[in-house]
């Protein structure tokens, strides 16, 4: 069952995942319901890397920029569309917001979504609506909605079978507040966990996940495993060997141990990395977001299949701006600006962009006088009310808005300096033309990845979809060709 | 346009026409497809006329220039689909204008709509041609006497010109959709069978039931389970935690003939370890854990210490239902479900959840499709889900279908009115306590199955009715489940009897049976009992077991009585089913209790394997543990100390071949080191991780 060395080929691995895969098939996981109409596309894209911007990145503040006005004591609030000036980019028609500068030169590289519009679920909650960006369906669901990159992970399975198909990096999901609501879709659902996600929290750590644990040397681990498979051969356990319970449990424990000895290993380990390659990721003391990128980068090299790097949700923390959002804000575009941009060009350098399609998103877009869309009941959440500027604390985007956001895609098939939908001039800032909802944009993501937005798996007898309601209908727009 | 004018439009946009639907989501349970087709014809046509392609100068008329921008850009989607779909356009139409009379046994003119093969094979339709289809012709014809459906208007030009595109493109079919419904119709009333002979001396009821099925199904009986692995397995069913090396050499040496009745009724009056064992089970069952979703700001309230002083009471358990569903204070965050910040679909609503926790609990019926709209899986409606909802309803509730209200209120009604109606004009604690009686009728033989078949999984792996939440399946025995719900209803609803009656027949002392792949449904054969997979807590608290690691203080609000006298000290200790769940015990399956949870997954995963092959907490606390027991017992030689390992992690002495391994692995000295990795392999073996 366990093979005699560590040291095996790609292929071996792909058997033993694959053999893996149909065990937890056959275990009551939920099955793929053939339907006539589901047809998968030709992908255009191999890896996914979501770029998540938790807590609400205010789309006038970075790809949607409206009429600038600077603070000024004495200033109504009322007057305020975004707090920051305009800066040209690369492309002729599209400006973004200062502070994008390095973002702004790759953006003919781009296509830009002004348009985005996600549901008002009422009283704001990061994680609900994080939840419903996510796995495509609102909180509460009756059953547990898997997210979007166990879809791509259970439909398309990993790119490299020494990688595992789902990495989720910078967010961490213990000691951090709404943890409990945020493991509720960082997870593979009714998949199961061979689908969920492999989480990453602190990029510079990363390679702590595929090592040997703390404080054990290589040669022990491997003498370990080597014991293991001796006292396992030992084992009396006559005809329960073949039972699939037993069978599926010594494949798993292989996996494992083949990951951590494999040579892609290396893609976790940012020491690696040329110093000066590790610089353009380094945007500050901690980095988190720069170096999440790196390794994105890494892992995309490797052959991982979908990874997402979060700028990290810590309530009222990042682009969840409350208040004093304007300084928040000019921060957080330091600590992106670069990396993406760097993500980018060493994507293209390497031949890989045209096969990843890298997508910058938020949960919801921010404003300086609505909460939720106008007319909506929810409850005003700003921490800094005043009629007028006062302090720079009163100086930003405060409230969540839905009417409109921003999600930016690179790569992957997509088009190149490509603006998509437009949003009102003034306030309030809604969605005006070619609005994009979620399943939508999901479909879009999944069809580039070369899966039918209608794929759908027979949970508790009735169809599940991987986009909701199996509506979802790809942009046709932002694709190249 | 100012803030106010805006929200102005915007209420009376909702009054009027909803919001563009791109700011809405759309049903929330799962498919708008099926909340189309189920709500029928008449109502995808209203549907049609809410959200039409004329929506632009509806809404523009409505809410003026400020608007009129939405509603262009809400257009711009509204295209007419190319192709037909099937569960839009096509099923509500069969479902009003054809299967009355051609669908779910009426078939008249031989003609079934059942199934696309049906309708193939009864010839009423060519693939791909609607021309040369029978269908076609008659719902065309002029002739009133040959015309399709006869009753009521002829079909419009537009629902002619979607059959035929749909017969066109050679009838798309909504996968595993019939007309037909199940054949198998799950009796209520409770029924007494009559026992089969005695055979080969098993006397037991339950082996006299299963032998005569052996024999009708031409099964050898299983063999019989020895000591060593009958006092393993027992333990990890009962109580949930390992046996000590002690209590092994003693109930291999004792001699006395009842040793396993003994020892089984041993378990159950433990009565802490009985709970803290069971409490993961019922916890799952009715959603309750001490942190998590919803307790966020209050949303949702625990029952911990009525659960835990339950447990520890052996609480009857038709009594232990009625004070769930009519609560004390303390118990009452059960029906309470969990109230969502936000909006949230109309079929989540608190009311909703526990008309779907009522029936998922405690009948194994699934009412999560009927919340929204008729199912389709079973025979529950709307109305259904609804009527059960109203029950704990504070005011008259709106049925809302596919979340929109349909004007209708529900009245108050158990789902098996054949046992008795409640009295709309109760107040809602009346009504809770009518309902509280229903439930637990003593005709509901439905309340008594279901809770029977949960133990017999937890026990045996696999439910006399699979899954155990589809109660209305047909159960591999029907006089097994009759016979053990009857057998609990006489002990006065006493789950410790049933408990016991089930561990000490032959069935259940028998060898696992090996299955190469999971049995997937119908054809399922009971050939004896399954292994099963540690729990996330059962494997911990072996683990702490082993190494005596376990955590000094309990998550749960409950008091915690003191040890029984007799438990030896390995087991005196704060379980896992009393914390909270650490990134272990959640990879290893513990679930987010956000949603009923009645069965874990029973493999483990690569992700799973990782955890525990490089995972920070169990190799630290594998570490803490080797360094504890060196410093405990310094002087133990390697021998002693495999020995003990092997039987209390795996219930039996190691193999002479095995022993000389693990000596190799402890080296001449044994040291932490050394000792962790021992301790790490021997939870590896699978012979450690199933219940066998």
């Amino acid at each position: 069952m366990l093979s005699p060395t560590s040291n095996l080929s790609r292929r071996d691995f792909l058997q033993g995942m694959s053999a893996a895969a149909l065990t937890t098939l056959a275990a009551g996981a939920p099955r793929l319901l053939a339907n006539d109409e589901v047809q998968h596309p030709k992908a255009t894209a191999d890896t996914c890397i979501l770029l998540w911007m938790a807590g609400g990145m205010a789309a006038p503040e970075t790809f949607d920029p409206k009429r600038y006005t600077p603070f000024e004591v004495g200033v109504p609030s009322e007057k305020i569309l975004c707090t920051f000036p305009a800066i040209d980019t690369v492309v002729d028609n599209i400006k973004i917001s200062a502070g994008l500068e390095n973002v702004a030169k790759v953006m003919d590289r781009a296509t830009l979504i002004r348009s985005h519009v996600v549901a008002d679920l009422g009283h704001i909650l990061h994680s609900r609506h994080q939840y419903h960006w996510h796995t495509g369906y609102v909180p509460p669901q009756t059953v547990a909605a898997p997210h979007l990159g166990s879809w791509i992970a259970r439909v398309r399975g990993p790119n490299n079978p020494a990688i595992p198909a789902f990495i989720n990096i910078g967010q961490r999901l213990e000691g951090v507040g709404e943890s409990e609501e945020l493991k509720a879709f960082t997870t593979g659902g009714f998949f199961g966990s061979e689908y969920g996600p492999f989480n990453l929290p602190f990029p510079t750590d990363a390679i702590a996940a595929v090592r040997p644990p703390k404080g054990m040397t290589a040669e022990r681990f491997e003498a370990r495993q080597q014991r293991l498979k001796e006292l396992l051969k030992k084992s009396p356990v006559g005809e329960l060997a073949r039972d699939y319970h037993h069978e599926s449990m010594l494949r798993a424990i292989d996996n494992a141990h083949r990951l951590l000895s494999s040579k892609e290993r290396d893609a976790f380990d940012l020491t690696k990395e040329p110093k000066e390659s590790l610089e353009k990721y380094t945007t500050g003391k901690e980095s988190r977001f720069g170096h999440g990128c790196l390794l994105a980068r890494r892992l995309t090299e490797a052959g991982a299949r979908f990874i997402e790097v979060t700028t990290e949700y810590v309530p009222f923390l990042h682009w969840d701006t409350h208040e004093n959002g304007h300084a928040t804000v000019k921060r957080l575009k330091q600590e992106i600006d670069r990396p993406i941009a760097q993500l980018i060009l060493d994507l293209e350098e390497r031949k890989l962009l045209d096969r990843t399609l890298v997508v910058i998103a938020s949960e919801f877009s921010r404003d300086m006088m609505v909460e939720g869309i106008p007319g909506s009941k929810a409850v005003d959440q700003s921490r800094a009310k005043t009629d007028v500027m006062k302090l720079p604390i009163h100086y930003g985007l405060h409230r969540h808005f839905t009417g409109s956001g921003s999600v930016v895609m690179f790569g992957g098939g997509m088009k190149k300096g490509y603006l998509h939908g437009e949003t009102a001039q003034e306030r309030p800032l809604v969605t005006i033309k070619d609005p994009v909802r979620i399943p939508d944009l999901h479909a879009t993501i999944l069809t580039a990845m070369g899966i039918s937005p209608k794929t759908a798996f027979d949970v508790e007898k009735r169809p599940f979809y991987a986009t909701e309601d199996g509506k979802g209908e790809a942009v046709r727009a932002l694709f190249a060709k | 346009m100012s803030l106010a004018k805006v929200a102005d439009a915007r209420q009376t946009a909702r009054r009027v026409s909803a919001w563009p639907d791109w700011y809405v989501p759309l049903c929330s349970i799962h498919s708008l497809r099926y909340c189309e087709a189920a709500s029928g014809a008449a109502a995808n046509r209203k549907r049609r006329r809410l959200f039409p392609e004329k929506r632009m100068s509806f809404t523009v008329r409505l809410l003026g220039a400020a608007f009129g921008v939405l509603a262009l850009a809400a257009s711009g989607r509204a295209q007419a689909p190319k192709k037909v779909d099937f569960a839009h356009d096509i099923l509500p139409l069969l479902k009003a204008r054809c299967a009355e009379c051609h669908a779910n046994g009426k078939y008249k003119g031989s003609f079934s709509v059942d199934t696309r093969e049906d309708m193939l094979r009864t010839k009423g339709v060519v693939s791909g041609k609607s021309a040369a289809s029978e269908v076609i012709k008659r719902i065309v014809s002029n002739d009133p006497k040959v015309r399709m459906p006869p009753k009521g208007e002829a079909l419009t030009a537009k629902d002619v010109e979607l059959l035929k595109a749909w017969i066109d493109q050679e009838l798309p079919w909504e996968p595993g959709f019939s007309f037909k419904a199940g054949t198998y119709v799950a009796p209520l009333k409770p029924r007494r069978p009559v026992l089969p002979a005695v055979q080969n001396g098993h006397e037991h009821p339950i082996d006299r039931i299963v032998a005569a099925y052996f024999g009708k199904h031409q099964v050898g009986t299983p063999a019989a389970l020895d000591d060593e692995s009958f006092l393993r397995r027992v333990h990890l069913d009962l109580i949930g935690l390992l046996p000590t090396p002690a209590e092994v050499n003693a109930f291999v040496q004792d001699t006395a003939t009842d040793k396993r009745g003994q020892l089984v009724r041993r378990l159950l009056n433990d009565n802490r370890a009985y709970t803290e064992h069971w409490l993961t089970f019922w916890n799952d069952l009715l959603r309750n854990d001490y942190a998590g979703t919803g307790f966020i700001d209050g949303g949702r309230k625990q029952i911990s210490g009525w659960l835990y002083g339950s447990l520890l009471d052996n609480k009857p358990y038709d009594q232990f239902v009625r004070e769930l569903i009519s609560p004390t204070a303390d118990a009452e965050g059960f029906i309470r479900g969990i109230q969502w910040r936000g909006n949230v679909n109309a079929s989540q609503v608190r009311e909703l959840q526990f008309s779907q926790n009522i029936s998922q609990v405690f009948f194994g019926i699934n009412m999560k499709c009927a919340s929204c709209h008729d199912s389709f899986i079973d025979r529950w409606k709307l109305d259904d889900a609804y009527s059960l909802a109203a029950i704990i309803a504070e005011k008259p509730l709106e049925i809302h279908q596919c979340d929109k209200p349909t004007g209708k209120h529900a009245a108050p009604r158990f789902v098996f009115p054949e046992l008795g109606g409640i009295d709309a004009k109760l107040p809602k604690a009346k009504r809770l306590e009518e309902l509280s009686r229903l439930v637990t009728h003593p005709d509901n033989g439905r309340f008594s199955r279901t809770i029977v078949n949960r133990i017999w999984q937890r026990l045996l792996g696999r439910g006399i009715v699979h899954p155990v939440d589809v109660m209305a399946n047909r159960p591999w025995s029907e006089d097994l489940l009759d016979y053990l719900a009857v057998y609990l209803v006489d002990r006065k609803y006493d789950l410790k009897q049933l408990i016991e009656h089930i561990v000490t027949s032959r069935a259940y002392q028998s060898r696992p049976v090996a299955i190469a792949q999971e049995p997937t449904g119908e054809d399922y054969v009971f050939r004896g009992p399954e292994v099963k997979r540690l729990t996330a807590e059962q494997f911990v608290d072996a683990v702490w077991t082993l190494t005596g690691t376990a955590p000094a203080k309990a998550a749960a609000p409950v008091k915690l009585p003191d040890f029984g006298e007799s438990v030896p000290a390995q087991r005196r200790f704060v379980r896992a089913s009393l914390v909270n769940a650490d990134a272990l015990m959640r990879s290893l399956g513990r679930p987010n209790r956000e949603q009923v949870v009645t069965t874990r997954p029973d493999l483990l995963t690569t992700l799973q394997a990782l955890d525990l092959s490089n995972g920070q907490l169990l190799s630290e606390t594998l570490t803490r543990g080797a360094n504890r027991m060196l410093k405990a017992d310094p002087k133990a030689p390697n021998a002693q100390r495999i020995e003990e390992l092997y039987l209390t992690a795996l219930g039996r002495r190691p193999t002479v071949s095995e022993a000389a391994t693990a000596n190799a692995i402890l080296g001449d000295k044994a040291t932490a080191d050394s000792l962790a990795d021992l301790l790490w392999i021997v939870l590896m073996l699978p012979e450690f991780q199933l219940v066998r």
